[in-house]
């Protein structure tokens, strides 16, 4: 077992001591006891940006946390050197920069974060996509599907996606003429929004969709509980596509759709033993 | 190197500028796309048409018509569902909408958008849930506003802009609710009293009584009195008790009958000390839509859904007017002592005669409005040949200053010389048209009213 040398255990100690004081400040912004003008942030051991992410974990844009946060950092010009820092050399600051623009919902940095989604280094993307996400709205939606679009579907593009998306952003993208790789990953974020709004577009690419998009929106529809779509649902498990037959198997399931038990039963003797599954999986849900 | 510090709130021209870009260095800033002229001349109508914009700058205007985002829904979708979260505020560029509250085993709408109109500003403002669900009704293009634009355009310029979007969320919420009580329980048996309030002479503070009567009745009875504004042609009952209206007895006019009663009580603001306001017109050009059929068609429906009805009928006897002393069954006659008023009002009071209003449904008003009257009390009851029943005395600058704050004097202070006449007169009326069995309210005590709590 190695254990820590003792000079890396005073480097340890140091930059904790350092962090709970960087803390303890903030909460003074907060507190309106204090000003942002002696914050120092550039310290890439010190991890600045954990430490503010923590204080607005779970708080919306308007709260006062965030807020005092904001105009304290903007004020002092630290957020501006923070925005600045979007254009470092180093990967690690650029990380950094992204984290407390998202943490602290500067929306008006959307542009220049969004910048960073083409950055090929992983790291940096994903730390762009996620500050889109948690700033929200039409201009972070709008720079994750241009994103998606490039480089193709993407776990943490989509999830960001349906996180920073609007009221009616994805239900209405779903209804234009969308690149090919867009629109399945639309639906995924439909789904994953959970959005009773999106049940009428997701229906239509059940109909008139490509085989990929068909199978997302069966399990899309499954995630939002549209039990409206159910009878559509049952339809899909006479498909052709084995996809198409399993995903809307277990969209059925997820609705606990009693009435499809039937159809349900019918597929345990499938062809394709993932469908087989499917299906045991879904009558299990039904009881 | 020492960097001059950076604008972050600068209004105009739009686009922040965030820092200082050296050439080839840096992230790439993705533009927005900026609408065309027509484009952005339509968003910017759409947003004036919108009463809670009346008082926003107009380059806080661009700003927000350039972070608007078009949505088209077709008839019948969902665009809302009740219960969910949102973010984003719609106004209704061109269409329709239905407004709905869910309620096991029904629905009940409560309310009909049609072009100007916007909805989804309490989940987007105040972060609650979905209050309504909202479908369209035909082809609608909406213009969508998300939480971040708006905060990103108002909040810096115009904070207090912000400060009444959120009240009158908050507004809007109460007023769905109360409907939905109404319409799903049908609480409210009995039909109600329709009391007009007529001021032959402007400037003799009919508007005054008939707000402050509202408010002395509504303390007996909260949520039960209603103020049906036709002062025209610039109705501002709801402005002087601190409302913002959004709709109005004239966009009534078109409606089928099916959803005429849904959309008319959604139009009622619901102020917080207990008093309700239906506007006639929001504009002078919509005065010429309020027929007296439409008024007769609001006034059956509103009979069955309050206890009183206080018409304020303003200066001009028009044809709605006159269909309206058809429909009352109390006359108010608000005079000022001066020979203008008083020749005035022994006219109206003889046109009024003549139109069959018998003589104990009549009150006489008069309402000092100088310390020193031109004209005594004894030689105005002697010109309108009848006593003057309410007496309202000088109340210095406090009517004016409430008009400005957005109070109701006979709420939030009831030791004033308004409150105290409207109170005499509300007395009155009670007496005179009280409901066999009917227990009314113990007014609150004073300094107790609502209309603080806002």
């Amino acid at each position: 077992m190695r254990t820590a040398s003792p000079a890396s255990l005073v480097r340890d100690a140091h930059t904790s001591v350092r962090r709970s004081s960087l803390r303890r400040q903030l909460q003074g912004i907060v507190d309106g006891k204090t000003d942002a003008s002696g914050l120092d942030l550039d310290d890439a051991r010190l991890d600045a940006a954990a430490v503010i992410e923590n204080m607005t974990r779970k708080r919306s844009m308007q709260s006062s946390t965030v807020q005092r946060l904001v105009v304290a950092f903007k004020s002092s010009g630290v957020a501006d050197d923070v925005v600045e820092r979007l254009a470092a050399r180093s990967p690690q600051q650029r990380v950094q920069s992204a984290r407390i623009v998202g943490a602290l919902r500067i929306y008006e940095a959307v542009p220049w974060v969004a910048g960073l989604l083409e950055s090929r280094d992983r790291s940096v993307s994903d730390a762009a996509a996620r500050a889109l996400g948690r700033i929200g709205g039409a201009s972070s939606a709008r720079a994750l599907v241009k994103a998606i679009n490039r480089k193709g579907l993407n776990r943490r593009l989509v999830a960001e996606l349906a996180r920073a998306a609007p009221d009616l952003f994805v239900e209405t993208a779903l209804g234009e003429p969308q690149p090919q790789s867009v629109r399945p990953a639309l639906a995924i974020a439909a789904g994953l929004r959970r959005r009773r709004a999106a049940i009428g577009p997701l229906i239509g690419l059940l109909q008139t969709g490509s085989r990929r998009e068909r199978v997302i929106s069966c399990r899309a529809l499954g995630w939002i509980r549209a039990t409206t779509a159910a009878p559509l649902l049952a339809d899909a498990l006479l498909d052709r596509d084995w996809k198409i037959r399993m995903s809307a198997a277990k969209a059925l399931g997820a609705l606990r759709a009693r009435s499809a038990r039937d159809d349900l039963k019918y597929l345990r003797i499938d062809r394709n033993a993932r469908v087989r599954k499917a299906a045991e999986y879904a009558l299990g849900r039904l009881g | 190197m020492t960097r001059a510090p950076l604008e972050w709130n600068r209004p105009a021209p739009g686009r922040p500028v965030l820092a200082e870009r050296r050439p080839n260095e840096g992230p790439k800033r993705t533009e927005r796309p900026a609408p065309a002229f027509h484009d952005m001349m339509s968003r910017l109508a759409t947003l004036e048409r919108a009463p809670v914009f009346f008082s926003v700058q107009e380059a806080t205007l661009r700003a927000l018509a350039r972070r608007l985002r078009r949505v088209k829904v077709a008839a019948g979708e969902m665009i809302l569902y009740q219960g969910e979260p949102g973010d984003t505020i719609f106004f209704i560029e061109r269409g329709r909408c239905r407004v709905v509250i869910e309620r096991p085993p029904g629905a009940v709408t409560v309310a009909l958008l049609a072009d100007g109109d916007f909805f989804g500003e309490a989940a987007c403002l105040l972060s609650r849930r979905q209050q309504a669900s909202v479908y369209a009704q035909t082809d609608c293009y909406l213009l969508a506003l998300d939480r971040q634009s708006l905060h990103g355009a108002m909040t810096s310029r115009e904070p207090e802009a912000l400060d009444e979007l959120q009240k009158l969320a908050d507004q809007k919420q109460r007023t769905f609710a109360d409907i939905t009580v109404q319409a799903t329980w049908g609480l409210l048996l009995h039909e109600a009293t329709v009391v007009g309030v007529y001021s032959p002479k402007g400037g003799s503070g009919g508007t005054c009584i008939s707000l402050n009567l509202v408010g002395a009745l509504s303390r007996r009875y909260p949520g039960e009195v209603l103020l049906l504004d036709l002062d025209f042609p610039y109705s501002h009952s709801a402005l002087l008790a601190g409302l913002v209206p959004t709709s109005c007895l004239a966009r009534m006019s078109s409606l089928p009958q099916e959803s005429f009663e849904e959309v008319l009580l959604s139009a009622v603001l619901y102020h917080a000390g207990g008093p309700m306001i239906l506007p006639g017109a929001l504009r002078p050009e919509e005065a010429d839509e309020v027929t007296p059929e439409l008024v007769t068609r609001a006034i059956a429906v509103l009979r069955k859904s309050f206890r009183y009805i206080v018409v304020d009928l303003g200066v001009t006897i028009t044809d709605s007017t006159l269909a309206l002393f058809d429909l009352t069954q109390h006359v108010v006659v608000v005079t000022a002592p001066e020979m203008s008023a008083v020749k005035s009002a022994a006219d109206a009071l003889d046109i009024l005669v003549q139109l069959g209003a018998p003589h104990d449904r009549l009150t006489v008003v008069l309402n000092n409005r100088s310390i020193k009257p031109a004209v005594t009390k004894s030689a105005v009851e002697r010109s309108l040949k009848r006593p003057v029943d309410v007496e309202v005395g000088f109340d210095a600058t406090r009517p004016e200053q409430a008009a400005v704050e957005g109070v109701i004097l006979s709420l939030t202070n009831p030791k004033s010389e308004v409150a105290r006449g409207a109170e005499a007169l509300a007395s009155l009326l009670d007496v005179k048209h009280s409901r066999e069995g009917a227990e009314a309210v113990p007014a609150v005590p004073p300094g107790a009213g609502g209309a603080e709590e806002r």
